[in-house]
Formats: structure tokens, C-alpha cells, sequence
């Protein structure tokens, strides 16, 4: 018989919470060691500029600095840094790779690269410190518009390229130009995304202890990737892989750049603690993230959609120039990402994508939560906007239109995605999604009032998005699911957790299999020591990835535990009740055993593991997609506008989604909250202004503005469930989902308000007030 | 950053002139001078102090040069500041002209790259702090100035 579903799609409460609000939780800072030193660095000061001269000697003479390492301390393990991931074969791609060294050597390539570190007792030692060491620098002209980047007089971030193309890539589908013959009409716009960052509550901290007499190396690590790094780490550091151990224990956010980085800083402290044979720890300040951490967004388009008259699409261009930072480590995941999403939930015939990456002296770029899907979504659906104002097509009606129905699935549009396969959606049902937004926001009644909610200096709009996500992309997790002794299950993973609840979604998924309580259910990620197979966290492939891999590895353990308990209570397999942490014969209630009697029995002291079988109720399984699921969504929001200071406020916000069948909807409407209140960020608030000659203007939270409790409006979602048919469980990924529309809603919902064109994100106000007063100027 | 404007002092054209070229003076008048002496023909060093709003007295190494000196009329001058928190590279462009009135004018463009903490995190506050130590040098020098009439008055 098959388990029963007790847990999975019920709202329950999360195993982690009393941990995280009772400050139980470690997190890497958290981590004190005997004799730990501490670590600061010294950082480029400017944005482009050839290193004349490092000298760390005063520094070291300064009492209790216990090392000060340059580039030219480094030897070997200078070399620069892995390109993570390779670009998918797509022709005549070209990429460039060229990633950072541990410390600058040469030039320096953006504010805040690190020059020299510095260990010392203490931190403030170490800071005092980075003020002796002595760096000359002769400037050059820093490279930071994206356009001026390419033109054949601009200085050159990596002078041993041609120009500072980073890479440029063409995927086409169909025949975009004849499609443009036959078409209608043509809206055509250029637009722009500025960049953001992640801003985690936690900075990143990077812990090393070499152990000398058991030559091990641990690591604790705020990564979104522990086996990566430690296998990338091992292996540069010239030790076995059973010699490093990376744990991720809490952590507090990840949002993307807390992923398989090998940032410098993660280099250098495990270095620095096998050669001073002493735990160093670096704990990264507010400041530093803002500019060695990595960023995203930053993107320029020019696209153009060509349609019939009744507001079919009959295709899409798009150039656009991608801003990948000082070095390119990640490949080209943002701009590929970007490629897809732009096609949307829509049936485009014709599609025809090229970009060019461009370095420039910025911090490196790598993805960010929606990680360039939200720049895809933005143009095609601006387009669509402009198109309706244009054909005189109503908003949601030209959506509708356009919508790829359920019987289009498995749908293939013949390009290549991120992950190395082709970009096919796996299942989805888009329309009913856009009627259920429409009909929750009170879309026909807005439309009908438009008139009344355009006048006045307080005035209302209502947007209204699609989008589709791939998610829950390879290569594959592992997951080994333990009963122990007490009856109790253990389950470890490879993939880290950064608040996203996995400790309760893969309690739920095992517990259903095994018919025991949730509770009862430990879950162990993070640490290399527990389980060493996997790739880590990032794509929103968590829950249909690695829960997919518990799922197999608990169904394989209820596979022992129904032949034990047969052999054991003298019954038929099939008349056997798994449920209650007991196995039971159906009909008969005194023939039971526990699941920890079991476990006992599983691993005898006595007499003789028969052949063919193995101790004890464990069981280790593997899960690999071939591709991603497509997870999609519509958001609708109403804002107000003051049309004197320009603030916006969102009134209403809703979402109705899509990722497959939903493990606890508690989790994944927490996911979108936070996903919404990020991308409303995103759209409105933040944007990392730089100037001219590179340097990042606003590099703290006085300046960069996040929205708060009082920005986020309370967020109504729905859920619906297309099952995917690429797990077992039918999953589908949500944890980008809620801030890769919100841009364009945005957009739409503030031009519907003010009668005015949208083209650039993030707005402010102050860029929202000088557009309305161009328009009253027209 | 851009900062440029006009100021006029109360006195011939020659004073100010001379007024300039004093490394005492100047150390006196800018806001935060803790030292500056002059290094070589036309190149002043010194140290100077500057509180930008979370930044109090960040401390900067600075040399100054003057070059294309047409006296009594114009001079550019080099501006070269490191510190603990960041740095300041450029020029200023300085012209003095007689009014007809005795006074003299002083037009003044700068240009200067702000790099570093300072310029990420005091970014909002550093045109209105180097406003605000502008008009109190020139205020200062216009001071000293007034002085240097008055002694050379009572002197004759």
C-alpha cells in the first residue's frame, strides 16, 4: 500500500522557528574557538587603476597583527579564481571568462577589492592595521556606462581582451524578420534595469580551523553551496576532500550571492589558518557587503514586438547589454535567465535574443533572487502594455490572447536555457490564473472608473503581470533518511538552508512516507560531514530537487522497514498499516511493532545480517531532473499615487500562483511575501547609484533605501497547482517567484495612474516626480 | 564634484594675490589645517582634518600645487588628499579681478573625484560640508586680509 498524505499540503508549523526566535540557532558568527584571530582588508579605494605599489610592512610591525598577506605573499594559490559555471553549448557563442584572484595583482578592477589581509587578536587590531598598509595606485578611467563600455575609445577593464565585451550570445526561434513583414503593427522601446543588491540580514563570515594533528581543515561558512566549496577549496588547497569539512549551519539569507562564490575572502581565511596554524574568522561589516559582495540587475534593452491587429503576437527582438562587473565567475546565467523569462506564459512564434556582457569596474554581478527572469518579464510585458494602449486592446484582453493553453504542454521554444537543456515548459494552465487575479483585484470594475481614478492629486492605478519561473533545475541531491534506535528519523541533505523552512518541508515529505509525526522527523543540511553529494542551493530547486531525493530515500527505507516488520510479524507485505510510528496488520491491533523496535532488530548483535541486505533502516537516494519545471503566476496591484511628492503607496496586493503541487502553503505564501517585498524594492526603492568614476554613492542603509513593514502592503495570495510530471511529487519551484513580476505590475499599475510611459526600473520618487512633470510639460 | 562660485574681497588685487601664496596664511584659513608647509617651489604638504557626517575628523594627507601662475591674475592649482577613509583628486582654476570699487573677485571653479568610504557613505553631505569650508577659508582669508590693510595703514 502507498503512504498517506497527512503532511504534505498541510499549513504546517515550521520544526526551525523555536530554534531561530529563541536565538538558539548558530550561525557562523556565532562560533568562538580558543585562540581564534580575526581578519580585516585592505580594499581598493578606487574603481580602475594600475597597483604601483603594496606594503604591508608597518602594518606588520603594528603589536598584535599577527600577518599581513599581498598578492606576492600568495605564490600559487594567487591564480585566479574557477569559472562556476560554463556556459550552455549554444552557436557561436562567445565568453569570455575572466574571474577575480584571491588578492589584486596588477590593477585593481572595482571599490572594494581586496589588496591585503590582515590577522590579527583582534579585529580592531586588524582594522587599525589596514590603515599602515600602504597602497599606491595610479588611476585610470573607470569603465561604468554600459554603452560607452563598448565604444573603441573606452579604457579596458581586463587589458588583455580586445574591448570589454565579456561575451555575446544569439538564440533565435522561428523567423523574427518575416514575422516583422507580416505584422500589424510594431511597438518598439528601450529599457532599462538598474542594479540592486541582496542586502541579507546576515553578512557573510567565513570561519577556518586547521586541526594539525588530525590534518583537517574545517570550515563554517555562510554558502548557499557547502560541497562545492568544500570541493573546490580541497582541491586548491592540495588536500583530499575527507580532509575539509565545510558546515553552513543557519543562515541568514542567501538571496543568491551566498552561492558556490569562492569569494576572495573565502580563499584567504582557510589558507591563512593551515599556514598560522590557528582558527581565523572574518566577519564581513554592512559597508564591505555593499561592495564585495555580489550584485545584480543592471540591464539595457532595446526590444521591439511585432502583432497583428487583434493583438496577437507574431514575434519579439531584444538587444540588451548585461552588466556582469569587474570579473565574470558565474558564466551567463542572468542573461540567459533573461532570454527565456522574456517569453513569458506567451506563444511566440518568432523570437530573436542577442546580448553582449560587459565588464566594468562595478562589483562582479552574480544572481540576485529572480536572477534576470524579472528583467525578461519586464520587457515582454511592457511591450504588451504598450501594444494594447497602442491596438486599443484592453490590458488583460491582449494577455489573454496570447496565453499558450493547457493542451500546449510539454511546450518547447526551441532555445537553450541556463541549465544546459532546452528551454521546454513541463505543465502549466495560465489563463484561469489571470482570470482569478483579475476577478480577486476587481479589474473590469478598476477599468471601468478610470476616468474617476486619474483625477485629483491622489490618483489610482491597478497593474496586472505574468510570468513563468524555471525552477527546480540538475544536476541532481542526495538524501540519506535514518530511523534510529529511539524511532526518530534523521534526514541529511547536501543542500544548505537559508531561512527557507527546509527543515519542516522535508520533515513533512519523509513523515508522510514513513507514518510518523513531523516532529519526529530531524533534518540535517548544510555539513559536508553528513552528507557529501550535492550541488546547493539556488534556481528555487530546494523543495523539487533535494525533497525529491528525500522522498526517494524514505520511500527505499518504509521498503525495509514493510520486509523486516513481514518477516518479523509473520504477515503478508500487502496487509501491513505503516502509520503512528508502528507498523500493524491490518485487522489485527495486537500484532504491531514500532518503527524503534524495528530499527533495533534492523541492526542485530546477535546472529546475521542475511545476504543481499544491509543493517539497519537507512537508505540514501538521488534525485536528477533532466530539465527544470516551469512554476507561473500572475500579480495584480492597486497603488496611489500623490501626484505632488510623487510616493506611491501599493492598497492592494495579490498573487495567484503556480508551483506544482505545494509541500505547506504557510512556506511557500512566506516565500512570496518575501519575494514581493524584495521586488517592490526593486521597483520603487533601491538602486545602487554610481558615479562616473565608479564609486558607489550610497553604500549604506541611510542611503539605500529598503522597503520596510510600512512599504509592504498585506499580500492576498491564491494558489493553484498544475502538477509537474519531472518528480514524483509533482513540484515545482516558488522561492523567486513573488519579485520577479512585481517590477512590471508596478510600472503598469503607476503609468494606468498617471497616464504617463514607464520604461525604467527601479523608479523613485524623485524619477517618478520628473516624469510627471515632463508629461505636464508635453 | 563641481564646485565653483565667486567671492570678493575687500582689497586690491595684488594683496590677495600674496595672500594666496602664503602657506601660513592658508593653513590658518582652511577649516581644519593642522599643518601645511611648503615642500618645494609651488608644492605645499600638510594635514588636514575634515568631519563629514558619520565620518568625524577623518584625517588627510594632502599636497597641494600651483601651476599656470600668471601673477597677479590667475593659477591653477593641483589638489592631491589621501586619508583613512577615502580620497579627493583635482583641480581648481582660480582668476582674480579688480573691481572698480577697490575689491577684488575671485572666480573659482573646482573639480574634484571623492573616492572611498567617504564618498559612499558621506556622499549626501560632502557638497554642502565643502561649501560650507569654502566660504569659511574664503571668509577667513578675507578677514586676514582686512587685517594685513589695517597693519600696513597704522604702520605708515
Amino acid at each position: 500500500m502507498s503512504p498517506e498524505a497527512r503532511y504534505v499540503n498541510a499549513r504546517v508549523r515550521r520544526n526551525e522557528d523555536a530554534r531561530l526566535l529563541t536565538g538558539r540557532a548558530r550561525f557562523v558568527d556565532d562560533v568562538q574557538l580558543p585562540g581564534l584571530l580575526h581578519v580585516a582588508f585592505v580594499r581598493s579605494e578606487h574603481a580602475h587603476g594600475r597597483l604601483i605599489k603594496v606594503d604591508g610592512a608597518a602594518a606588520r610591525r603594528r603589536p598584535g597583527v599577527v600577518a599581513v598577506y599581498t598578492f606576492d605573499d600568495l605564490g600559487e594559490y594567487g591564480r585566479p579564481a574557477p569559472v562556476l559555471v560554463p556556459p550552455p553549448p549554444i552557436s557561436g557563442l562567445v565568453f569570455h571568462p575572466r574571474t577575480h584572484r584571491p588578492l589584486a595583482s596588477g590593477k585593481v578592477r572595482y571599490v572594494g577589492e581586496p589588496i591585503a589581509m590582515i590577522v590579527a587578536e583582534s579585529r580592531y587590531l586588524a582594522e587599525d592595521a589596514v590603515r599602515d598598509v600602504i597602497v599606491d595606485v595610479d588611476p585610470l578611467d573607470a569603465v561604468v556606462d554600459l554603452e560607452a563600455a563598448l565604444t573603441a575609445g573606452a579604457a579596458r577593464v581586463h587589458d588583455d581582451l580586445e574591448s570589454n565585451a565579456a561575451a555575446h550570445v544569439v538564440q533565435r526561434k522561428g523567423d523574427y524578420a518575416a514575422a516583422r513583414d507580416r505584422a500589424d503593427v510594431i511597438v518598439a522601446r528601450r529599457f532599462t534595469y538598474d542594479r540592486g543588491a541582496a542586502a541579507a540580514l546576515e553578512n557573510r563570515c567565513v570561519l577556518a580551523q586547521w586541526d594539525r594533528q588530525a590534518e583537517e581543515l574545517t570550515i563554517w561558512d555562510t554558502t548557499q553551496a557547502p560541497i562545492p566549496i568544500r570541493n573546490g577549496l580541497a582541491s586548491r588547497l592540495g588536500l583530499s576532500e575527507s580532509q575539509v569539512r565545510v558546515v553552513a549551519p543557519f543562515v541568514g539569507g542567501g538571496f543568491g550571492p551566498k552561492i558556490m562564490m569562492f569569494y576572495p575572502e573565502e580563499l584567504l581565511v582557510p589558507w591563512a589558518s593551515i599556514r598560522l596554524a590557528r582558527p581565523i574568522k572574518w566577519t564581513e561589516d554592512r559597508q564591505e557587503n555593499f561592495f564585495a559582495t555580489t550584485q545584480e540587475r543592471g540591464q539595457l534593452h532595446d526590444a521591439e514586438m511585432a502583432l497583428t491587429r487583434d493583438g496577437r503576437i507574431l514575434g519579439i527582438r531584444d538587444t540588451f547589454l548585461f552588466d556582469t562587473g569587474a570579473y565574470d565567475p558565474y558564466g551567463l546565467t542572468i542573461p540567459i535567465n533573461t532570454q527565456c523569462t522574456l517569453l513569458g506564459p506567451y506563444d511566440v512564434p518568432n523570437y530573436s535574443s542577442e546580448f553582449t556582457a560587459v565588464f566594468t569596474n562595478k562589483t562582479i554581478v552574480t544572481p540576485v533572487r529572480g536572477a534576470g527572469r524579472q528583467h525578461g518579464v519586464f520587457v515582454s510585458e511592457r511591450l504588451l502594455d504598450l501594444a494594447a494602449r497602442e491596438l486599443g486592446i484592453d490590458r488583460v484582453e491582449i494577455r489573454k490572447r496570447n496565453l499558450l493553453g493547457p493542451d500546449r504542454f510539454p511546450h518547447n521554444h526551441e532555445i537553450m536555457f541556463q541549465d544546459s537543456a532546452p528551454l521546454v515548459y513541463d505543465s502549466g494552465d495560465y489563463l484561469p490564473a489571470l482570470e482569478q487575479a483579475a476577478a480577486t483585484i476587481g479589474y473590469a470594475e478598476l477599468v471601468r472608473q478610470q476616468a474617476q481614478r486619474r483625477s485629483g492629486t491622489r490618483r489610482v492605478g491597478v497593474g496586472i503581470a505574468c510570468y513563468v519561473e524555471g525552477t527546480g533545475i540538475g544536476p541532481y541531491e542526495g538524501a540519506r533518511v535514518t530511523v534510529e534506535l529511539s524511532g526518530k528519523v534523521r534526514v541529511a541533505t547536501g543542500v544548505g538552508t537559508q531561512g527557507q523552512g527546509h527543515y519542516t518541508v522535508f520533515a513533512q515529505v519523509v513523515a508522510d512516507v514513513l507514518g510518523v509525526s513531523v516532529e519526529d522527523v530531524q533534518v540535517i543540511t548544510g555539513d559536508t560531514r553528513e552528507f557529501q553529494w550535492g550541488t546547493g542551493t539556488f534556481a528555487s530547486r530546494g523543495a523539487a530537487v533535494a525533497g525529491s531525493a528525500c522522498h526517494a530515500a524514505a520511500m527505499s527505507v518504509r521498503e525495509k522497514i514493510v520486509a523486516l516488520a513481514a518477516s518479523v510479524l509473520g504477515a503478508e507485505p500487502d496487509r501491513l498499516e505503516v502509520a503512528g510510528g508502528r507498523v500493524s496488520v491490518r485487522g489485527a491491533a495486537d500484532r504491531t511493532i514500532s518503527l524503534a523496535q524495528l530499527a533495533a532488530r534492523a541492526n542485530p548483535l546477535r546472529g546475521a545480517v542475511r545476504p543481499g541486505t544491509e543493517p539497519g533502516l537507512e537508505s540514501t537516494a538521488y534525485f536528477g531532473p533532466d530539465r527544470g519545471s516551469t512554476a507561473s503566476g500572475v500579480h495584480a496591484m492597486i497603488v496611489e499615487v500623490d501626484v505632488e511628492t510623487a510616493m506611491v503607496e501599493v492598497k492592494r496586493y495579490v498573487v495567484v500562483h503556480d508551483c506544482g503541487r505545494i509541500i505547506n502553503p504557510l512556506l511557500v505564501e512566506g516565500q512570496i511575501h518575501g519575494g514581493v517585498a524584495h521586488g517592490l524594492g526593486n521597483a520603487f526603492y533601491e538602486q545602487l547609484v554610481y558615479d562616473e568614476q565608479g564609486q558607489l554613492l550610497n553604500a549604506s542603509f541611510m542611503d539605500y533605501l529598503l522597503p520596510t513593514a510600512t512599504d509592504v502592503p498585506p499580500i492576498e495570495t491564491a494558489h493553484r497547482e498544475t502538477p509537474s510530471p519531472f518528480n514524483p511529487i509533482g513540484l515545482k519551484g516558488v522561492g523567486e517567484a513573488g519579485c520577479i513580476p512585481t517590477g512590471a505590475a508596478f510600472a503598469q499599475a503607476v503609468e494606468d495612474a498617471l497616464n504617463i510611459e514607464i520604461l525604467d526600473i527601479p523608479l523613485s520618487p524623485d524619477r517618478l516626480f520628473r516624469l510627471i512633470q515632463q508629461a505636464a510639460d508635453r | 564634484m563641481i564646485l565653483s562660485g565667486t567671492f570678493t574681497f575687500n582689497g586690491p588685487r595684488q594683496k590677495v594675490w600674496d595672500l594666496l601664496q602664503d602657506p601660513g596664511v592658508l593653513a590658518k584659513a582652511l577649516p581644519g589645517t593642522e599643518r601645511l608647509t611648503m615642500s618645494g617651489p609651488d608644492r605645499y604638504e600638510g594635514v588636514m582634518k575634515v568631519s563629514i557626517g558619520p565620518m568625524t575628523a577623518a584625517k588627510f594627507d594632502v599636497t597641494v600645487t600651483l601651476a599656470d601662475k600668471q601673477p597677479p591674475e590667475r593659477f591653477t592649482l593641483q589638489i592631491d588628499g589621501k586619508g583613512g577613509v577615502g580620497f579627493a583628486r583635482g583641480s581648481a582654476a582660480v582668476t582674480l579681478q579688480e573691481q572698480g570699487d577697490g575689491g577684488t573677485a575671485m572666480d573659482y571653479t573646482s573639480d574634484v573625484q571623492i573616492g572611498g568610504r567617504i564618498a559612499s557613505v558621506g556622499q549626501r553631505l560632502i557638497e554642502s560640508v565643502s561649501r560650507m569650508m569654502m566660504r569659511q577659508a574664503l571668509e577667513a582669508l578675507d578677514r586676514e586680509l582686512r587685517a594685513r590693510i589695517d597693519a600696513d595703514a597704522s604702520g605708515s
